[in-house]
């Protein structure tokens, strides 16, 4: 076990150098720069100055190993856009709620659409199987801002009962967690539903039945874990996903999160900004796809001995 | 009995702690999205963070009528060759620290802004006209050489190349910067809330920068005209798109919210007095490239002109965004002339003859052609899109054209237009300062087309530098007349906003002006101060 951790960690530091690479390739080929605005562009004298003093009249390649040297010290440099911090001091003000909103959304809507999948799974061709599967259907392709759109009218609106939008006091929470939580619940309800309707037509689930196990041991003991899989596949990176901030979330609700700044840090060539998320993001996959691996293998031996039924 | 003397006890003292709280006075805004990096509009004006102008008073600003009114500066004159211009500041001003506010901050804000790369910085060549600036921010000329001089505390000396009667009206975008900080903390002065210091009616609370939303309290140290008749000022970006905005204003989070054109109706019928129309100052025109075929044939361009049906384009397409446009001026503009406008009519008859008359019968033989416009948000994404359409449709139908449409990001339009990579585009332009030659400027002398139409240029330049007001306007007025008879542009609308205001909103900047409008979001220095809230 120990070996194969070992083996995917050092997996995840080649893949974390490649996508790095890729990365600061992709960004410097957008055409234009950070100082080449729309409205009235610096003149040529000053954005010398201003690049040489940021280091960007050098060569890519030394750009590049700059950049990932300060990195490795966890140095992501000083974002353009707000030259009075660090990209870190940034992140971690930024990050404060799209972190509470979006992984409070996860955390609470997984639950939730798990319960709804076991309830459709458990009473297939039912209402109640109609009803979660309608849910699950709508909370999956009604885009986000409409959801939200529609939270804020009845809740903030017409009812009166909530704030509308804003940041701070934790009423103004509620309604963006239940916009970010309809994804998680309407995922989860559908994965949880096949997974188990799957696994309750697997033969040793009427062995199970034939000994004379209660109904509810052999669902909660033996069917819930033999259909994790699949839901510990999309746990952490829709937790990532959603916990990094939903651009239009944000907006709708006008929380001041980390959503808008991975569009203005492409639009601005924020480079240092955007160099910076797109690496959090790059390790925060690796890493989850590590622990949902480590957890596969606890959930099902076969595969950290990579042997066959 | 102790527990009941305690709570009453607390239950006083959270009562006492909250009624002035209560008493308080709080607008909550919307504003314009900008990034927000610095807290300083003489740093960076396209970058600046949220009313960061508000913090600081301008030499001079305008009122809702749009009349230049003295603010730092209480009097101002001209030297007989009209070339200097004196300031005398207003005496006691001090900056939020406790420091005098002195001629020096207001000379050093501009040196300062001529040597490090002020992305405004054109502003005080094209519009202002000091002398040397071009070759300072070249950086040809050394920054003692500009004609800017603090003759004492009080005094402040401006000298122009040429004679620019306007430049007071100029001066309402001249802010001081605290010479005393930014000694001590150079740029960085102004990127936190702690360092920042004001010398105008509102002082600087918290600024999320995230959102760049800010909170603004009433100045205590401000003893300039148009103290804040408001305690606190929340401003939040977020609430700029409508979208977000009008849900917010009916849950009341906000005091007022922009309209977009599907809320306009619904709004209006919920709250018919809390309806407000705000002048953006701005046009929308087509402009050619006059140089070549087809549009270098002035019938071409009469054509397309008199093609335009603008009435029917801002009441249906357009509704309650855009008015129509006959001048390059908007109504309300210092010097608009509404005799020129009123030339602006629909006439196919005469659209048809003049590309008859340029070899074009009906449209036959006439290349086909695609007007270039530019991608963006705010007002103009709203209105410029559907406008483009409807012309290419009416120019089919009127003149038998076939016109395409391209969007182009900013840049390349603007590339597009300066070296003429196309021949037509649509062209919004919105004031800089209120003075008619800011919108004559743009086409004297190359200016923003590359338009080179000489008896133009001299009505322009003459106007320019003519001291008696009068005189200047029937310069522009016959100027303007060239620009229409040589169809150098197409004027289209002027876009305006919509916005509710809540009922709890009063004082004379919530009245709408002479001719209507409400300075809701240009005009900040006087709305805000000109704002209460019951």
């Amino acid at each position: 076990m120990i070996l194969y951790i070992l083996r995917r960690l050092l997996s995840v530091a080649v893949t974390f150098f490649v996508v790095s690479l890729i990365i600061f390739l992709m960004m410097h080929s957008i055409p234009g720069g950070p100082f080449d605005g729309n409205d009235m562009p610096v003149s040529a004298a000053v954005r010398e100055q201003l690049m040489s003093r940021l280091g960007l009249d050098q060569p890519l390649w030394v750009q590049y190993v700059r950049y990932m040297t300060g990195v490795l010290q966890f140095d992501f440099g000083v974002p353009y856009q707000s030259p009075g911090e660090t990209v870190i001091q940034l992140l971690s003000r930024a990050w404060i709620p799209s972190l509470v909103l979006g992984g409070l959304g996860v955390l609470i809507g997984t639950p939730l659409g798990i319960l709804l999948g076991m309830a459709a799974a458990l009473n297939r061709n039912t209402w109640i199987d109609y009803l979660a599967s309608g849910f699950a259907t709508l909370g999956l392709t009604v885009p986000v801002f409409v959801t939200s759109m529609l939270l804020i009218l009845v809740f903030a609106v017409w009812l009166n009962w909530l704030p509308a939008s804003g940041w701070g006091k934790p009423e103004r929470w509620i309604l963006p967690i239940v916009a970010y939580a309809a994804i998680p619940i309407a995922t989860y309800a559908r994965y949880t539903r096949s997974a188990m309707l799957d696994t309750l037509n697997r033969p040793f689930v009427t062995v199970l039945r034939a000994k004379g196990l209660s109904e509810r041991r052999i669902i909660f003991q033996h069917v819930l874990r033999n259909s994790a899989i699949p839901m510990v596949t999309v746990f952490l990176p829709m937790f990532i996903g959603t916990a990094t901030g939903s651009i239009f979330v944000e907006a709708m609700f006008r929380v001041p999160g980390l959503g808008a700044y991975f569009v203005s840090s492409i639009q601005t060539r924020d480079y240092p900004l955007e160099m910076a998320l797109m690496l959090m993001i790059t390790f925060m996959y690796c890493i989850a796809y590590l622990l949902s691996d480590i957890a596969y293998a606890w959930l099902n031996p076969r595969i950290r001995t990579g042997g066959s039924q | 009995m102790n527990i009941v003397l305690k709570a009453a006890a607390a239950l006083a003292v959270a009562t006492a702690l909250t009624v002035p709280a209560l008493a308080q006075t709080t607008i909550v805004a919307p504003s314009g999205v900008t990034t927000g990096t610095y807290m300083d509009y003489m740093k960076t004006v396209y970058a600046r963070a949220t009313l960061a102008e508000l913090l600081q008073v301008p030499l001079a600003t305008f009122d809702k009528e749009f009349e230049l009114t003295p603010m730092a500066a209480e009097s101002w004159s001209q030297s007989e060759d009209g070339l200097t211009w004196t300031f005398k500041l207003r005496p006691g001003l001090v900056w939020s620290d406790g420091e005098p506010l002195t001629a020096e901050d207001y000379v050093f804000a501009l040196q300062r802004a001529a040597t490090t790369g002020y992305d405004f910085a054109w502003y005080w060549d094209f519009a202002g006209g000091i002398k040397g600036w071009k070759e300072v921010t070249e950086g040809k000329a050394d920054v003692s050489t500009l004609g800017l001089k603090a003759v004492d505390d009080l005094t402040i000396e401006v000298t122009t190349n040429a004679p620019k009667p306007y430049l007071p009206s100029v001066t309402s975008l001249w802010y001081p910067v605290p010479k005393h900080v930014v000694d001590k903390l150079g740029d960085d002065w102004a990127l936190n809330v702690d360092t920042v210091v004001s010398s105008g009616p509102f002082d600087l609370e918290s600024w999320e920068k995230s959102n760049n939303s800010v909170v603004l309290t009433k100045s205590d140290t401000y003893t300039g005209p148009w103290q804040a008749q408001i305690d606190r000022l929340e401003v939040d970006p977020t609430l700029a798109a409508p979208e977000v905005g009008l849900p917010a204003f009916l849950a009341g989070d906000a005091d007022y919210s922009f309209l977009n054109t599907g809320q306009v109706p619904v709004a209006t019928q919920r709250f018919p007095d809390g309806i407000r129309k705000n002048a953006v100052f701005a046009t929308s025109y087509i402009s050619f490239d006059m140089d070549s075929p087809p549009f270098d044939n002035v019938d071409v361009r009469r054509a397309l002109y008199y093609a335009v049906d603008r009435a029917e384009l801002t009441s249906t397409v357009l509704k309650d965004i855009a008015i129509p446009a006959g001048s390059i001026l908007p109504p309300g503009y210092p010097g608009y002339n509404p005799e020129i406008a009123a030339q602006a009519v629909f006439d196919p008859e005469k659209a048809k003859e003049h590309l008859a008359a340029a070899g074009f019968p009906n449209g036959e033989g006439f290349p086909e052609i695609e007007i270039w416009y530019r991608e963006e948000g705010g007002y103009n994404g709203a209105i410029v899109p559907a406008m483009a359409q409807y012309l290419q449709a009416e120019f089919k139908e009127v003149l038998g054209i076939t016109m395409n449409i391209r969007v182009l990001p900013g840049q390349d339009w603007m590339d597009g237009l300066l070296n003429k990579k196309n021949n037509i585009f649509i062209a919004p332009y919105e004031y800089d300062y209120l003075d008619p030659s800011n919108f004559y400027g743009i086409f004297y002398n190359g200016g923003r087309h590359g338009y080179h139409v000489q008896e133009y240029d001299d009505l322009v330049a003459k106007a320019d530098s003519e001291p008696v007001w009068e005189e200047r306007l029937k310069l522009y007025a016959q100027a303007e007349q060239v620009m229409i008879d040589q169809a150098e542009i197409v004027p289209l609308v002027h876009p305006i906003t919509i916005a509710v205001i809540s009922d709890q909103l009063g004082g004379d900047a919530a009245t709408p002006n002479s001719l209507g409008f409400t300075p809701l979001d240009r005009l900040g220095h006087y709305f805000f101060t000109h704002l209460t809230k019951q």
